[in-house]
């Protein structure tokens, strides 16, 4: 039979799949990229309390515990803000890894579906 | 969502639905699709776009249970920080707090000995808890909240799905249309 033009590159169940994965990886990148935001933003906060915390010669210090500031003496306040960087840092350190992760399969999903649909189909952010 | 019902699937491990989302069959030859149907290619190209708007009207709801829950969560962790300071703090002197009365008005409060803490339950509803307690039902909402939110995360990646391969069905029928027409034209050309 003739082709009259136009791709008819026969479309599977597996590349239907493939597809639908690179969706989703796309979603989940993007939203990675926000909360990757809103972290570092967690991180400079805590930083600068921290080093507000060195300047400050008060013994008691109001620190924010759910609502409302409690009075909390400066070194349990030191130890709190380590804490809270730590953690910090540790789900900074892993939603970028879940980034690289994310990029690179997407890089593989990429190369198969151009391999196989070429110009037929567009997979990038426009 | 009330809807004529799909095409049997033609070989695929996929669901049929989840949680009263109709899954998108998938279609392996498009010509035996339209057959399937019943349907003229028009008529099936507006079915299917109706379907990825009932797939939109869904996400959108799911959306917002999420955004909700995504607030929650943090609540209900700032909740058992408090609820944990207060246990840890037992000594006889008073743990002092400024809190809110008003917009940019804060006020102090001497805490001594918390024994209990009143939970707002929600609907007017506050109720008084040993502290042990009030930390064992929050870490219980929090970890329902937890699991809800895992829930919706993987209903709302199975519906992306759908929307996908409908808009490729969509494309390939319209291919195919496309298709049809030049072989009907290079034909009728060729007895012309």
């Amino acid at each position: 039979m003739q082709r009259a033009g136009g791709s008819e590159t026969e479309v599977t169940w597996e590349d239907q799949k493939n597809i639908n994965k690179f969706g989703r990886l796309n979603n989940r990148f993007h939203e990675l990229e926000d909360e990757i935001k809103i972290a570092k933003e967690a991180n400079e906060n805590i930083e600068d309390a921290s080093n507000e915390l060195i300047l400050t010669d008060e013994e008691v210090v109001r620190f924010q515990i759910g609502e409302v500031f409690a009075h909390v003496p400066k070194d349990e306040v030191e130890m709190r803000i380590e804490k809270m960087q730590e953690e910090t840092s540790k789900r900074l350190e892993k939603l970028e890894e879940e980034k690289e992760s994310i990029l690179a399969q997407m890089a593989e999903l990429k190369k198969i579906l151009y391999g196989k649909f070429k110009d037929s189909i567009n997979l990038e952010e426009d | 969502m009330a809807q004529p019902s799909s095409p049997p699937q033609s070989g695929s491990e996929a669901v049929a639905e989840r949680r009263g989302i109709p899954a998108a069959s998938f279609v392996k030859d498009v010509e035996a699709y339209l057959n399937q149907l019943g349907l003229d290619v028009n008529s099936t190209l507006s079915f299917l776009q109706e379907r990825i708007q009932q797939y939109k009207v869904v996400e959108m709801k799911l959306l917002a249970q999420q955004r909700d829950l995504q607030a929650k969560i943090p609540d209900i962790e700032k909740c058992l920080d408090v609820v944990a300071t207060l246990q840890a703090k037992n000594s006889d002197e008073a743990l002092l707090t400024d809190f809110e009365v008003s917009e940019g008005i804060y006020a102090r409060a001497q805490i001594k000995n918390a024994d209990s803490v009143c939970l707002w339950l929600g609907a007017n509803v506050m109720l008084e808890y040993s502290c042990e307690e009030a930390t064992t039902l929050l870490q219980n909402n929090l970890e329902n909240a937890k699991a809800s939110l895992e829930v919706l995360v993987a209903d709302l990646q199975f519906l992306r799905d759908q929307v996908n391969t409908t808009q490729v069905t969509i494309a390939r029928v319209y291919n195919w249309d496309v298709h049809q027409r030049r072989v009907k034209q290079a034909s009728s050309s060729q007895e012309s």
